[in-house]
């Protein structure tokens, strides 16, 4: 059994923002304007959060991205009053649209505001209807959404495996924010794997997860030399 | 086949007189009814847009992601659970002056939980998936979520809040005694269950590891001690205005005892409102950053600081008011006692207690929030609609409890339906 985690290397990470270009552009989020932006209901599945290192003068601001962590024991999981978010045997933690009541409780559960509730209906300007990507279901307004580390992806690579008569290799699915980042700081892979790149790389000295005290235990595991 | 038909007519003829009652009233009766419905159209009204447009109408944001419907909602819990500080003197130490009104204070917690369970519907963000949390129809995540507990609780406290007060109303207007053997097990069990609800409701806020504000285990003792201060206050304010507008008695040693237990809660809720502030201030780690947003304001963002001084002042006064016999005993400083405390303990477990809960964010991030029309208009909406519900309630369950709508009366209208 596959048990799928990130690694983000913030010494490579250059705060170029691709990953969420590609991110939008895969999940189909809807774009809204500058007014409903400042309130605070953007909706992104990955974010580069903006922190602080070291004191002054010997200042650095960075940027931090940050997608779902698909904890293995979710905050979100246990307080959906109708069992709509579930983390399955793989460990990605996921989402049923359709049963959720867009009552943000899991919003507010969550320790990394990954969660997004849909203030309004999703709205694309015309020109891009054609551009939205059909492997991935619309949210209408009114519930909420997260990272899913692309599972569409993971589901359309365990179709051609099966069509090709072989086994899942973990290189056959990758989301699309690790595709697209240019400057390669960012890895997916099998941590069940001992010797997958991420299993290695989340060994590092220079490892790290975030708000680890809560019990989580997030699959997103971070690198840098600062922290 | 006689006596069906008699019971038939006999109950037609309740449910006739029922709306003749609720309907015929005097002009201020008339006057507060229409406004109270012109209050909850509007109200309605707006929550329409919000339904239409979705929650983009209201200020809430994902930084802070519940406002003053929860606000709304946690004091409500509260308002209902505290009718138990009526039932307790009445059915367990037979005190006398509260046995006789506390079928009216059964059903002001039935009214406040249709209230608390409507600001929970026109939170959700699909109000027509609200079937999804019900248990056997819906997916119900019991026993995980806190809010699937909830929703058991508060209908179950609904419904022990209407069984008890209609049952012993019904046997009153027959002029029979109640079978306390069938009555008394739901009274017994509505004592635990309304500490309970707010209890349950604690717990919801109290289990999020990533809200350091609410992560106290001392928060469900709060939640119950303000409770007792802010309910029994607003049930002393109805009591004087029913027995000034209808014809029930109600004993001033009734509303004093009221007062006691209020100043008794009042106390409890200042000292663990106390031991949580030594415990922050003293420790000073970064999990106080909530605090210092409520008290003092953080990085320039103080927005809800004089709300909670003024609660802070507002409380302790009122307790001042209540600890003194004199003060007590006194209408006029009773009431202003009263008013004190519905308003501070309001500012404190709505607002003060939901807000710095989202600020801020467990990232560090600061959000501001303030809510805006919409949210005050559907606010204000679903308190009128829980007003105007008691009222009617009142307005049957008074001359019932008086003897002017009673069986006899009727037969004595009817005098060929008595036996010969």
């Amino acid at each position: 059994m596959h048990k799928w985690g990130m690694v983000i290397d913030l010494d490579r990470c250059s705060g170029c923002q691709t990953c969420m270009a590609a991110c939008h552009a895969e999940n189909n989020i809807a774009i809204i304007g500058p007014e409903e932006s400042a309130m605070g209901r953007t909706i992104h599945w990955i974010e580069l959060l903006p922190y602080i290192e070291g004191e002054y003068p010997h200042i650095k601001a960075r940027l931090l991205p940050r997608p779902c962590m698909h904890c293995e024991h979710p905050a979100c999981i246990k307080v959906c009053p109708v069992g709509a978010t579930y983390v399955n045997e793989e460990g990605l933690v996921g989402i049923v649209y359709s049963r959720c009541i867009g009552c943000r409780y899991c919003t507010t559960a969550c320790p990394y505001t990954v969660r997004s509730f849909n203030w309004y209906e999703p709205r694309w300007p015309k020109e891009m209807k054609g551009s939205l990507n059909r492997d991935v279901s619309i949210r209408g307004k009114g519930v909420v959404e997260k990272c899913s580390f692309c599972h569409h992806r993971l589901l359309k690579a365990r179709e051609r495996a099966k069509a090709e008569k072989r086994e899942l290799l973990s290189e056959d699915y990758i989301p699309a924010c690790v595709q697209a980042c240019p400057s390669n700081a960012m890895y997916f892979g099998d941590l069940n794997d001992p010797f997958s790149t991420v299993s290695i790389l989340s060994r590092e000295r220079r490892a790290f997860k975030l708000l680890e005290d809560l019990g989580t235990e997030p699959k997103v595991i971070y690198l840098s030399e600062g922290m | 086949m006689e006596s069906l038909q008699g019971l038939l007519r006999e109950t037609w003829h309740f449910y006739k007189k029922t709306l003749i009652l609720v309907s015929r009233g005097s002009k201020i009766y008339y006057a507060w009814c229409f406004s109270l419905l012109a209050i909850i159209i509007a109200g309605f009204i707006f929550y329409w847009k919000q339904h239409e447009m979705g929650l983009l109408e209201t200020n809430m944001t994902d930084q802070v992601s519940w406002g003053l419907y929860i606000a709304n909602f946690t004091y409500l819990v509260g308002m209902a659970a505290a009718a138990v500080l009526l039932v307790i003197p009445a059915y367990i130490y037979q005190f006398k002056p509260i046995k006789e009104i506390v079928v009216l204070g059964e059903l002001f917690a039935a009214s406040c939980m249709v209230m608390a369970i409507l600001f929970v519907m026109v939170d959700l963000g699909r109000l027509d998936r609200f079937w999804h949390m019900l248990p056997f129809i819906g997916s119900m995540n019991f026993p995980a979520s806190l809010l699937a507990w909830d929703v058991l609780a508060l209908n179950g406290y609904l419904f022990l809040n209407l069984l008890i007060p209609i049952y012993l109303l019904v046997k009153s207007y027959y002029g029979k005694k109640p079978n306390w053997k069938f009555i008394l097990p739901f009274i017994l069990l509505s004592i635990p269950w309304a500490v309970g609800i707010h209890t349950v409701t604690a717990f919801l806020y109290n289990g999020l590891a990533a809200r350091p504000f609410w992560n106290a285990s001392i928060l469900a003792p709060r939640f119950l001690a303000s409770a007792f201060c802010s309910g029994p206050a607003i049930i002393i304010i109805i009591f004087q205005i029913i027995r000034r507008v209808s014809a029930i008695k109600i004993e001033d040693s009734a509303l004093f005892k009221v007062a006691e237990l209020i100043a008794y809660s009042m106390f409890l809720n200042l000292f663990l409102l106390g031991a949580e502030i030594f415990k922050e201030y003293y420790s000073g780690t970064v999990h106080m950053a909530s605090f210092k947003y409520l008290f003092e304001g953080l990085h320039h963002h103080n927005e809800l600081v004089p709300w909670i001084w003024a609660a802070m002042a507002m409380n302790v006064t009122a307790f001042i008011l209540f600890l003194i016999p004199s003060t007590r005993k006194r209408l006029s400083t009773l009431n202003l006692g009263c008013l004190l405390i519905i308003v501070g303990v309001w500012i404190e477990k709505g607002p003060g207690f939901v807000i710095p809960g989202f600020v801020p964010d467990p990232l560090g991030e600061i959000h501001e929030y303030v809510p805006n029309l919409v949210e005050f208009m559907v606010s204000f909406g679903i308190w009128a609609l829980g007003l105007l519900i008691f009222t009617l309630l009142m307005k049957v369950a008074i001359p019932i409890e008086t003897g002017e709508f009673s069986h006899t009366e009727y037969e004595k209208e009817r005098p060929y339906l008595r036996p010969h």
